[in-house]
């Protein structure tokens, strides 16, 4: 297993200079993202609220985790080191993950799925959007795939959202609580990475990350306004690393490298 | 057709093309408490594993059926309306027997018998 | 003719087809006589024909047990898709599970057109007066169990349900259709499993074998005692075609030199085929276990249904408010 003491020496450790290393934790953060948040949501998987709504759920996990798949196997191409994509999906200390803070937050109930999903989503297609039009081709071609499935988890996210929202009572107060425990970490997703002048620089992305995050945070905010939800704070404690999780995402860690970890190396 | 009582799922027949060309077919139904979310349903339990090009949701109570045999299938003679209706072996053998021309071979169609 | 779950269509009669028993002005007996006579002589019911509430209730009681039984079947697996070991496995372990749900569901609603609501086969389920298969009161104690489970478990289910594929009742032959395509995959994810384990290192086949040998008694067990043909009411009604020793017979017949190939010892010292008659001999399955197990007093039985109730509670909420009308945006 590789050893990461901090942020910092993920990004030292990157061979490479400028931009290439800036890209290797692009990549490295979006897939932890997707992996992450997958994993939350395939915790839904045969217990979520109606039958179908379990299997549109399992769904949206399925998806995020072939964006993980993919987004560390095209990191594993970038970076050579002779890591394949579950080498870089699993065999890391909880510290070596660069996913925002707001996927920290555990499952939670039927609201906290919502609210993470709708603040992770519209997050996360502003961000592809920033690299729809990337110069790294492979990146490029990838996001457009990404892109076609994201549609439809926006259309989903965006229902129940206004539905719980709309319901009033103990939907809407959920919801309530749910934003509440998660706004201060939403901004996380969209938190400058190292080396981001270097990406817009050659063309990575188009934008630095606070042109995202505004034009999230603006979005957000009309789709909150017109269903009578506060306004999401700022992020808090934005110096905090990226590499500092909660103790449910250790849980998490410890459980899905379980198997793993029993015999290292061995084909599974 | 009334909506289903408030407080219960309704149910949604789903119509499926498989591939392109295909006719719509249904698949089966889905419960849920719009049409927006049956459309979602329907992607769900009916193209997850790719299998459908093309989807359909129609609220049950809004389907009007016919299976009324009376009505569907008349029981006085429709033949003259279908193909096996018009028999005429017998009558084509006296003619070409008139005509002195042996039958064309079968299957050879109008070459064959030029 | 007293109906023991006081069931009525939900679907509505409508037009109904101009079968002799579909004639509301016969005499119930006269009904049943040519009812019977159409599904003995191979015919099919739809969810609008009128049927007798024999046969509405012996429908009824098979798919809801089935429906049960997919619903339940969820949890042992559940279990491992945050454990799977690669993404790949993760990703196939999801897509099973979640095929079970979505097998739930299309299973609850052909249970629901004859009549009874998803809610109260629910709570019947949660309540322990209704029943699922027994090979869900186990735990799942390792991978291996996994890879077992997806390809041995789902063997010996497709291969009861291949035979239901000609169900007299039509919407259950044709939602059996669509689940045995999608089961055939289970199969291949989990033999998968089993043979890269079978094939791997020391500890990956000890931990196969030992699976193995756990899962192999309930495995025998899970199509039920022998029966008598001529007496099984659901075999005269056509719902299903093959008795549950014929059913095992097909599974051996299948899986014992597929299990065999693999290095594999199945823990059954009288297991044998008879080569001239084709016929398996095995050693008694545990018919009392059986008993105790579906009854839900099984090893795990009682803890998988209070998960489950506690997640039906759990989530009430989410179900309440989208049925309820939508409510004015309340002041945040």
């Amino acid at each position: 297993m590789t050893e990461f003491a901090s942020f910092e020496s993920i990004a030292m450790d990157f061979e490479g200079a400028g931009h290439e290393r800036a890209l290797a934790i692009l990549l490295l953060s979006m897939a932890d993202d997707e992996f992450v948040i997958g994993f939350s949501d395939s915790e839904w998987t045969g217990i979520g609220p109606i039958l179908e709504e379990d299997v549109a759920i399992s769904s949206l996990a399925q998806d995020e985790l072939g964006h993980a798949q993919a987004l560390y196997g095209l990191l594993a191409e970038t970076i050579a080191d002779g890591r394949d994509a579950d080498g870089w999906a699993y065999d890391r200390p909880p510290e070596g993950y660069l996913h925002a803070r707001l996927l920290d937050h555990p499952r939670g109930d039927w609201a906290a799925t919502i609210a993470r999903r709708y603040l992770y989503d519209t997050a996360d297609s502003a961000r592809l959007e920033a690299i729809a039009a990337s110069s790294h081709a492979p990146l490029r071609e990838l996001v457009a795939k990404i892109r076609r499935e994201e549609r439809y988890h926006l259309m989903h996210v965006q229902t129940w959202i206004e539905r719980l929202a709309d319901a009033g009572g103990e939907s809407r107060a959920r919801l309530l609580a749910a934003l509440k425990a998660m706004g201060p970490d939403a901004g996380t997703v969209l938190a400058p990475l190292p080396g981001e002048t270097a990406l817009v620089r050659h063309g990575v992305s188009r934008e630095p990350f606070a042109v995202m995050e505004a034009r999230w945070r603006d979005e957000v905010g009309a789709t909150f306004g017109r269903l009578g939800l506060p306004e999401l704070p700022p992020t808090a404690s934005p110096d905090r690393p990226r590499t500092d999780h909660s103790d449910a995402f250790r849980s998490l860690h410890a459980e899905f490298t379980m198997v793993r970890r029993s015999e290292v190396g061995a084909t599974w | 057709m009334s909506p289903a009582d408030p407080g219960v799922l309704e149910a949604w027949e789903v119509f499926r093309r498989e591939k392109d060309g295909d006719p719509m077919r249904h698949g089966g139904s889905v419960m849920a408490p719009d049409a927006k979310l049956a459309v979602h349903y329907a992607r769900e339990m009916y193209s997850r594993r790719q299998e459908s090009v093309h989807l359909w949701v129609v609220r049950r109570g809004d389907i009007h059926d016919l299976a009324d045999l009376d009505l569907l299938q008349p029981p006085l003679d429709r033949s003259f309306k279908k193909p096996g209706g018009y028999v005429m072996r017998d009558k084509l053998a006296a003619a070409r027997e008139q005509s002195g021309q042996a039958k064309p071979k079968a299957n050879t169609g109008h070459k064959g018998a030029r | 003719m007293t109906d023991p779950l006081a069931l009525d269509p939900v679907l509505p009669p409508r037009e109904r087809s101009a079968m002799p028993f579909n004639d509301d002005a016969l005499g119930h007996d006269e009904r049943f006589g040519h009812f019977e006579d159409h599904v003995v002589g191979g015919g099919k019911v739809e969810a609008t024909d009128w049927m007798p509430d024999e046969y509405r209730t012996a429908v009824l009681r098979f798919v809801e047990m089935h429906a049960n039984s997919e619903l339940m079947g969820v949890l042992p697996e559940r279990e491992w898709i945050m454990r799977a070991p690669t993404l790949r496995r993760k990703l196939a372990l999801t897509a099973k599970v979640q095929d079970e749900v979505g097998h739930a569901q299309l299973l609850y609603r052909v249970a629901e057109d004859l009549g009874k609501p998803r809610d109260a086969m629910i709570a019947d389920l949660l309540d322990g007066k209704t029943k699922f298969h027994n090979v869900f009161h186990y735990p799942t104690k390792s991978w291996a169990d996994i890879g077992i489970i997806a390809w041995l478990v789902d063997a010996a289910a497709i291969v009861a349900q291949q035979a239901l594929r000609d169900s007299s009742y039509a919407p259950y032959a044709r939602t059996m259709k669509k689940i045995c395509w999608e089961e055939s995959v289970h199969i291949m994810h989990g033999r998968d499993v089993v043979v890269t384990m079978a094939t791997g290192s020391a500890a990956q086949r000890a931990s196969i074998q030992e699976a193995l040998d756990r899962w192999w008694g309930p495995l025998m067990q899970m199509h039920g005692p022998r029966s008598d043909r001529a007496k099984d009411r659901d075999i005269h009604w056509r719902i299903k075609a093959k008795t549950s020793e014929e059913l095992r017979q097909e599974f051996l017949g299948i899986y014992v030199p597929r299990i065999l190939e693999l290095g594999l010892t199945i823990p059954d010292a009288d297991l044998a085929r008879d080569p001239e008659t084709g016929v398996w001999a095995y050693g008694e399955p545990d018919w009392n276990e059986l008993r105790t197990v579906v009854t839900n007093h099984g090893p795990k039985s009682q803890e998988r249904l209070d998960f489950r109730r506690q997640n039906w509670e759990a989530t009430q909420w989410v179900r309440d408010a989208i049925l309820g009308p939508p409510q004015a945006a309340a002041v945040a």
